[in-house]
């Protein structure tokens, strides 16, 4: 009988296999690579336009603004070059800008929803109309971005915004049974105000523990068996690595704003009640008048669609769209189907409305 | 004992007979661990380990931070919550100072819009006037 004992060959093949996997796993991929130049600072906060591509009499009128969340890069929409959102949005023609939050650090620890929607993305805003030489622009907004540029529209809707474009965008709060975030942040719980006392900001540790703790096995073990199993095509192992490398880059949130996102949005659904106040001011959603594309991912555990869909009977928009995308928060948009879905959708709903 | 094989054939993997086991076992107990993270005693007993943990702290962290401002006083360096209020205020010169340059590029976009207003109307009363035919 022949016992099934690898060859030697075979056994350094495996430990280089195991070589590998701990390279890819502890290593930072190269990301962000489309070119951009820094056009706006403040604080911590940095406006960067992309290279257009595309010549300036080919190119659409209407600049479109990028707005990711307070707690993660928001190079997840730039990840790596061939499978870049940013890439394929100025290959199509569009004028795009990024606003980066950047991180907060103790000194920013009293910055509010009211400081980031109604201080920092109006300036960001102005910068954008004044180097496109454009007075309307598009605003997209994904995550908590989508709760920034939401209250911005509502506070100032006759800034020349044209195009409102919201990603998995967690607005209502009202089905707390069918929110995993509400429970855990319920006021029986967590202590938030405890919590802030003690660190200032609400850690970037603590936010990625509760992201990944709404799938504990998929995003503790089965992710990286994923890359075992995979480690044989460097396309994926590429893709494992980009998406690694945003994941473990870890942001905190400022302190005030991280408050405001549980008590105000979480317990009390305030913006959806229209109790919301930003700068002492009610957010009215009624005044929202842009034309709206809600993209809700279908399989979203950290937002889910029930989170998305109110916001289309709350404003006045007389162009308005759901897009519904099968995949999860962050897949939709940097996932591997993203660029014959997602992007091509966006892409096609914007170009009619950006020139 | 065989022999190797040649390039392009599967590599050795001691792990792959057990895949599909592996597979069906990570399957469940994903599922199952979903509905564990989802439940009201999951929320409630991370809530007291949480709270646990910083009422536990706190009285270090307290200590600390009185140790930490008293060698700060001593050394005559400044304390954290100074270093942090000066770099409030800087953001709030850092917010003046962009809206002065937002000023001056509308003054700037102005002037040059003013000028070339000019310049068309000069070019225009410059312009021959055409002869009239009889």
């Amino acid at each position: 009988m022949q016992a099934a004992v690898p060859s030697l060959e075979q056994a350094l093949a495996f430990q280089e296999r195991i070589r590998t996997f701990s390279r890819v796993v502890t290593s930072k991929a190269a990301i962000a690579q489309t070119p951009k130049e820094l056009v706006w600072a403040l604080n911590k906060a940095r406006l960067y336009r992309y290279v257009p591509v595309v010549g300036s009499q080919r190119r659409h009128r209407v600049p479109l603004l990028l707005v990711f969340a307070l707690m993660n890069r928001p190079y997840i929409l730039d990840l790596r070059p061939g499978h870049s959102f940013v890439e394929f949005m100025i290959g199509h023609g569009f004028d795009v800008y990024l606003l980066d939050w950047g991180s907060p650090g103790f000194e920013d620890r009293n910055l509010k929803f009211d400081d980031y929607a109604v201080e920092y993305l109006p300036r960001a805003v102005r910068k954008v109309k004044a180097i496109s030489g454009s007075e309307v622009f598009s605003l997209l907004g994904w995550c908590i971005g989508a709760i920034l540029t939401t209250i911005y529209a509502a506070m100032r809707p006759h800034e020349g915004m044209r195009n409102l474009l919201l990603l998995t965008a967690p607005l209502d709060f009202s089905k707390r049974e069918e929110l995993t975030f509400a429970r855990w942040t319920d006021a029986k719980y967590f202590d938030v105000d405890k919590v802030l006392a003690a660190f200032g900001n609400m850690p970037g540790e603590m936010i990625d523990y509760g992201a990944k703790a709404l799938k504990p096995v998929d995003n503790y073990i089965t992710n990286y068996c994923k890359l075992w199993d995979n480690l044989d095509s460097p396309r994926a192992v590429e893709a494992w690595a980009a998406m690694n490398t945003w994941v473990t880059d870890k942001v905190p949130m400022a302190g005030a704003a991280y408050r405001q996102l549980i008590v105000e949005l979480y317990r009390n659904n305030a913006l959806m009640r229209g109790s919301l106040h930003i700068r002492n001011q009610r957010v009215e959603l009624q005044r929202i008048e842009a034309n709206l594309l809600d993209v809700i991912a279908e399989g979203d555990h950290i937002t889910p669609p029930c989170q998305s869909e109110a916001i289309l009977d709350k404003v006045s928009s007389a162009d308005k769209e759901i897009f519904r995308v099968p995949g999860g928060h962050i897949g939709i948009m940097a996932g591997s189907g993203a660029h014959r879905t997602t992007w091509p959708h966006i892409e096609h709903w914007l170009a009619s409305r950006s020139d | 004992m065989p022999e190797s094989k040649g390039d392009g054939a599967k590599p050795f993997d001691p792990f792959e007979p057990f895949r599909g086991v592996r597979d069906a076992y990570l399957d469940a107990m994903s599922k199952s661990m979903i509905d564990a993270v989802n439940s009201e005693s999951y929320a409630q007993a991370t809530g007291a380990m949480l709270d646990y943990c910083l009422t536990a702290s706190a009285p270090f962290r307290e200590a600390l931070d009185k140790a930490m401002m008293q060698a700060l006083m001593q050394l005559s360096l400044p304390s954290r919550q100074e270093v942090a209020a000066l770099a409030e205020r800087f953001t709030n010169v850092e917010m003046r100072l962009d809206d002065l340059d937002a000023k001056a590029d509308r003054m700037l976009h102005a002037m040059a819009e003013l000028s070339e207003a000019r310049s068309a109307g000069k070019e225009a009363k410059q312009a021959p006037v055409a002869p009239k035919h009889k």
